[in-house]
Order: structure tokens, then sequence, then C-alpha cells
């Protein structure tokens, strides 16, 4: 299931593509997101997310491979894990593309193709489709508001 | 496989929603547990309590209280498919639930825990929207009322506090000279894509129709766009307009490709079902079978 999303956060270019290098940082911003570390550099990173969906609660332990990075333009990484208790699988490849609007505006273009298999398959790919436009959303708005703390 | 559980059974909504209260997110109510068991033994949900409330006295039970029917939440789609009071006023709810899922959830299912399980590829909830229905919730201390459009919030979430309880649906007849249809296609048990119209007319036109969609989106929803477009029309003014209207229908559904169909054929379909239940509503009232009048 792939699906697209801009949103546009107040910052250079180049403030944006650093915040996404900075694990903590970037990991406060991911909704769910409970923990995250580098593997290798550039390369490797570990995190674990928990979702909501209603009663059901996913917990997904992933790896997270970096396919490509362009600074301070694209990143591609693929990440995929298993909820052991829901025996589900995740596959997420995601595309981040940073355009400048204007020298203080970054567009943040969001493409995605995520894969659920298993038991949560089940429950219909809509609600994990619905679940990740509010994901970025919540991620651009709290990307925004780490952007405006660190920039006093 | 199931893990054990404590099973409660409270006597008292109140008792239910003190237990609801106290438990917090270990427990979880069970009436006739058709979605809920299914979940708990694929291990996608576990709760170390449920709390059964079929006990309490007057939560199943069909009356009609002046122009409103009202329908206990834990009265089951067959006590609803064979209700001569719901045969009468709601031909098209009786249609319904004699088509619900399969006979093993008809006979234990329950309405109130269909519309509070809020699995998007459900009946109810869409054909209830047309004869705007509400639904009184209840915890210890007091009570709301509110429309069940509102109470719908997302895919397997509605506007249930943490301890309250979805008590009654409260189904208004139709105004006179109308009458509503409900059409679903399905391929899998659980239905794709449903569309539910009400239609008052009368010989000289069609005074107002009402649209609700389900399944193709996260929720069941109201499709006010498209009424305007049908309201107020001859009929063969309205016959004219029901190919845009479904496209708008069909937009509006906010459909999703999944393993239904993609969300292309999904909106395609509610045009399809839009002119079939338009059509079958009309002639309802053409023929004078409109509910009470």
């Amino acid at each position: 299931m792939r699906f697209e999303k801009q949103v546009t956060v107040k910052a250079p270019r180049q403030v944006v593509w650093d915040l996404l290098w900075d694990i903590a940082k970037l990991a406060s911003c991911v909704p769910g997101c409970q923990s995250a570390e580098m593997v290798d550099p550039y390369a490797r990173y570990r995190a674990t997310v928990q979702e909501k969906v209603g009663p059901f609660r996913l917990t997904v332990p992933l790896d997270i491979d970096i396919v490509e990075h362009n600074a301070p333009r694209r990143l591609i990484a693929r990440a995929s894990g298993r909820d052991r208790l829901l025996q589900s699988h995740v596959k997420v490849e995601l595309a981040l593309t940073l355009l400048e609007v204007d020298p203080q505006i970054t567009a943040l273009q969001v493409e995605t193709d995520v894969a659920v298999l298993g038991k949560l398959g089940t429950l219909g790919h809509s609600v994990i489709i619905r679940k990740g436009g509010d994901i970025v959303d919540q991620f651009a708005a709290a990307l925004q508001a780490e952007l405006r703390k660190e920039r006093g | 496989m199931l893990r054990p559980f404590a099973l409660e059974e409270p006597t008292s909504v109140r008792e239910a929603s003190a237990l609801l209260a106290h438990y917090g997110e270990a427990a979880r109510l069970y009436a006739g547990g058709t979605e809920l068991l299914l979940a708990m033994k694929e291990g996608l949900l576990r709760y170390d309590y449920l709390i059964n409330i079929k006990t309490i006295a007057g939560l199943a039970g069909i009356a009609r209280d002046a122009d409103v029917l009202r329908i206990g939440a834990a009265t089951t789609h067959r006590t609803l498919e064979r209700s001569p009071e719901v045969h009468t006023h709601f031909p098209a709810l009786t249609h319904l639930e004699a088509h619900v899922a399969n006979v093993r959830v008809r006979g234990t299912g329950t309405i109130g825990g269909n519309l509070c399980f809020a699995e998007p590829h459900a009946d109810p909830g869409t054909l209830l929207q047309v004869y705007d229905a509400r639904v009184r919730l209840e915890h210890q201390e007091s009570a709301r009322t509110i429309s069940l459009e509102a109470f719908f919030v997302g895919p397997f979430e509605v506007a249930l506090g943490e301890d309250e309880i979805l008590t009654e649906i409260q189904v208004p007849l139709l105004p006179a000279h109308a009458a509503a249809a409900y059409r679903k296609f399905g391929f899998l048990e659980r239905p794709s894509v449903g569309v539910a119209v009400a239609v008052t007319a009368r010989p000289d036109g069609v005074r107002d129709v009402r649209v609700a969609v389900g399944c193709v989106g996260p929720t069941p929803r109201r499709v006010r766009e498209a009424e305007a477009m049908l309201s107020g029309k001859e009929v063969e003014a309205v016959r004219a307009c029901l190919p845009a209207a479904g496209e708008l229908a069909g937009r509006a559904a906010d459909a999703v490709s999944d393993l239904h169909g993609s969300a292309e054929y999904k909106e395609y379909l509610v045009g399809v079902l839009l002119r079939r239940a338009f059509e079958d509503a009309y002639r309802q009232d053409m023929a004078g079978e409109h509910s009470d009048g």
C-alpha cells in the first residue's frame, strides 16, 4: 500500500536535514517511537515503534537500512520488523525528499510503501494507510516544535 | 487459543461502568463476543477481564416510544430480524439484519457490539445513519445521547469514554411518504461496499433524499453533498443526477484500496449501489410500502 504526503516546516532545508540524522531528536518526533539506536552511521539503525488502532496495539522492533542519502535533498530507507504477539510483519519503504520552498521554509515530501502481513493485515490496509497519514502529520508538527526549540 | 480471563457479571449499567473504571484497559465489555472473542483467540487483543453485559436486565429488547424505536444495545441481530415492530416501520433494517455476516453471528452478535467494535466493514452503522439514529451512552453518574454519525470516530474507534456504555440505539421513524433501502456488495464474508438511501417522495417529486456510505472508508458516513444534489427534484431529474451524485458519494466515502478492492473499484460500486438503493426506496414509496407515514 503506497501513500504520499507533503508537509511543510518553517526551517532551512539544511537544518531539517541535519535533524533527520540526530537519532535521539528524530525518535522523539516520530509518533509511537519508543527507542532508536544507531548501528552503523548513515547505514543501519534500529527502532521500536508502538501504534494503536482502536483497541489493537502493535509493537514492532524495526531494522532500518538507509538505501540512499543525498544531502540535503533525498533519503531512501527500508525498514522491516515483526510484532511477536500479533504475529504480523511490517515492511516499510520510505523516500523523503526535502524541497526548498524558500530559504526559511522546507517542504518534506513523504512517499511510503507499507506492507503488513499476518494477522494484522486482515484488519484492512485502509486502517493502516489512514494511520500513516496521521503519523506523517504528527511527525511534521513534532519536527516543527523541535526546530523551534533548537532555534530558540 | 483463548488465554484465560476472569468474567464479571454485573447486574446494572452503573455496576458495569464502575468495573470498567476500576479495571481500565485490562477489561472490555462483552456481549455477543462475535468480534471480540475471535480477535482474542487470534491473540490480537488481550484482556484480563471481560464484563458480560448480557446479565444486565433491560439492556436487550425493542420498544416503540411514540416516533422513536428504542433498541437495547444487547439486542441480537436475530431478534431485530424477527421483530414485527422493526419489520413494520423499518423493513430495510429487517432485510439488513437477515443478511448480516452468517447465521452464527446473527444468533449471538448484538447491535450494540457491532456499533461499538466499529469494524469499518460492517452493515448496520450505514443504514442506521439514514434514519438519523442516535445512541445513548451511560456511565456511573450520568447519560448523554449523541448522533450515530458522531459516535463513529475512526476505524475501531468510537466516541465512548473510558467507563461509558452504549445502552440504547434510538431510531426515529422516517417521515410520512418515506422509505429506505440498503444495498451492499462483497465477495468475502464482510461487505466491501454498503450504501443506504432514504427517500421521501410524492408523485409530483422527490422531496428529500438521505445517503450514507459504509465499508469503503474508515467509518460509515452521511454524504450530504450528494443528498443536496438529489433532493427537491422531479424523479426523472433525480435519476439524471444519480451518476454525478454516485461519483460524489464515492469520492466523499474516502475510499482506500485494500483486500476488498481498489479505491477506484469501490468508488464505482458506490455509484452502482446508490442507483439501485434509490430505485428500491422510490419504488417502495410509490407502492405505499413506506414505513408508517
